[in-house]
């Protein structure tokens, strides 16, 4: 466990003792009040759920941007030799950089809490779907980074890592539309059951639904265990 | 483990990536007390051999074994008595000095309470006093080379594996780290990579020679020098009639081709240049032959220096793989 807290600390410390974590927070914040503004003012509804909707969607070009970091830059700045022959664990190596990105992303939602205040203050909102909203974003999250941790993984490029994590993550996100175009019912619910979005609906609707709990945390453990065969396959 | 047990042993080792077989068939060990320089040009298969023995990459076929532990296998065991300086210092650019090596020190499970002072130890056996704050991309390579140094040294590990070390530092730098490098070596195994030919004469006990991916030979430097030459030159500048030197000089057993040079500006004066068996008392012979017929000025014996020798392997291994195609 002492590999995964000294990795996690060198996360936190590469992220914010270089722009990316205020950059990436900043760029969230202010797509978020965007929507936030957008949703709330301007339809006079006191109400999240469309604006978590949208910071859903915002979440899928922001996670690659925290993650593509994670092993790209490892491989280029060849400090992954370090790290490869110092005692750790495989999957210490893996979990520790997945807490730490994950950090950057709980940041990252506390802030956009700064929405409830007006909210709370001018309206009177359904504090449970805003709570189960939340619990929906942070795990639609946990899924993203461990994706988006993986594809990082796979190259040395930054570049390409959100590239390819990026479409994979939409298409997670809209697989659910192509239910309508399936001939059998086995496709139709597997369509169904990978979509992001469905799951994330029933979240916003203010519904913790045990399956949807379960269906995003599979995804994040099948890319970390995907991830940690992968190293410990590299040499 | 048994103390004489070798901490660093390879076992006909070999590593192919594809169809391209980089390292043949190489075995060599490093034991306790030991620094072992790891000579070859550039793209010989030092760095290779040397991420095998660290762990980053498996051997094809063959045992690595760092004290005791096969690396193929137990290498948690093994890098926790494995310190690593691969050819480019593994630096995260912007920690500062100090919590790099905190980083390191504590996946090394270096105990809290002796963290501070593990850290300094590393610090001032690579002079990074004045550095400790700064970011790492602020530094220069000099220093960066030293931090990567200073990182292996962290957990005071038993074996120490040192890719081209020296390596961007000028003259004083490289006089400190072969300092460090020597200090460390008394109680630990060292592995040192290197194509400074002077560098593994000065510290190093034995030297592997490799090139093309084989290890040509594994002896000390003076075995290496004695076996690769069995001849070498004698030179001395002497006064006098030279016909009756010359002729003293040849009816010495061992000595041919003698040429005597006259030195310009001064009669009488010659430079006289032999080769000589490799016999011990030789020069004492030509000395005695030279002063029954005239002056003798000075005299010298050279060695095959050790870059001969080196040439002198590399370019055999590679007329021989020209034999072989």
């Amino acid at each position: 466990m002492n590999g995964v807290l000294a990795i996690f600390q060198k996360e936190i410390a590469n992220y914010f003792r270089s722009p990316i974590a205020y950059f990436i927070v900043a760029v969230f914040l202010l797509g978020t009040g965007y929507f936030f503004i957008y949703n709330v003012f301007l339809s006079g509804s006191a109400t999240m759920d469309t604006t978590l909707q949208n910071m859903g969607i915002l979440l899928l070009t922001v996670a690659p941007a925290i993650t593509m970091r994670l092993f790209s830059a490892e491989y280029n700045g060849r400090t992954i030799e370090l790290l490869m022959t110092l005692p750790l664990r495989k999957w210490e190596i893996v979990i520790g950089k997945y807490l730490g990105a994950v950090f950057v992303f709980l940041v990252m939602t506390l802030t956009t809490c700064i929405n409830l205040i007006p909210l709370i203050l001018y309206g009177n909102p359904d504090a449970l779907s805003i709570v189960s909203g939340y619990v929906g974003f942070v795990l639609l999250g946990l899924a993203c980074i461990a994706i988006g941790q993986f594809f990082s993984a796979l190259t040395e490029n930054q570049i390409v890592a959100a590239l390819v994590t990026w479409p994979v993550l939409l298409g997670f996100w809209f697989v659910g539309q192509f239910k309508a175009f399936q001939q059998t019912a086995f496709l139709r619910s597997l369509s169904d059951y990978l979509s992001f979005n469905g799951h994330y609906g029933d979240f916003l609707r203010g519904l913790i639904r045990s399956e949807g709990v379960v269906f995003y945390l599979s995804v994040a453990a099948i890319a970390l265990i995907l991830n940690t065969v992968y190293l410990q396959g590299k040499r | 483990m048994n103390s004489d047990e070798p901490l660093i042993a390879l076992d006909s080792v070999s590593k192919r990536y594809g169809s391209k077989e980089i390292i043949h068939d190489i075995s060599f060990d490093v034991k306790r007390g030991e620094i072992v320089g790891f000579l070859g040009p550039n793209g010989a298969g030092k760095t290779t051999t040397m991420k095998m023995i660290s762990g980053f990459t498996a051997a094809t076929s063959g045992t690595v074994k760092v004290a005791g532990f096969d690396m193929a296998q137990d290498n948690l065991e093994g890098a926790r008595r494995l310190g690593y300086l691969p050819e480019h210092p593994p630096l995260y650019e912007v920690l500062d000095v100090t919590s790099y090596l905190k980083f390191v020190a504590k996946v090394k499970q270096i105990p809290n309470h002796k963290m501070r002072s593990e850290i300094d130890r590393a610090i001032s056996s690579c002079q990074l006093e004045a550095v400790t704050t700064r970011e790492i991309f602020k530094l220069s390579k000099g220093y960066r080379q030293r931090v990567g140094l200073a990182q292996a040294l962290i957990g005071d590990p038993d074996v120490l594996l040192l890719d081209e070390p020296t390596a961007g530092l000028d003259p004083g730098q490289i006089q400190e780290t072969r300092e460090v490098i020597r200090s460390f070596s008394e109680n630990h195994a060292v592995l040192l990579s290197t194509h400074i030919l002077p560098e593994v004469t000065l510290i190093c006990k034995r030297i592997a020679i490799i090139n093309q991916g084989r290890v040509l030979a594994v002896d000390s430097p003076a075995a290496l020098q004695a076996a690769s030459e069995q001849t070498s030159n004698v030179s001395a500048d002497v006064s006098g009639s030279i016909d009756d030197i010359k002729r003293e000089i040849e009816s010495i057993d061992g000595v041919n081709n003698t040429r005597a040079i006259p030195v310009s500006g001064q009669s009488q004066h010659y430079k006289i240049e032999c080769q000589v068996e490799a016999r011990d008392d030789i020069e004492a012979d030509i000395a005695k032959a030279v002063t029954g017929a005239g002056n003798l000025h000075s005299l010298v014996r050279q060695q095959p220096s050790l870059e001969n020798v080196f040439l002198k392997y590399v370019s055999e291994s590679k007329s021989n793989s020209e034999v072989d195609k």
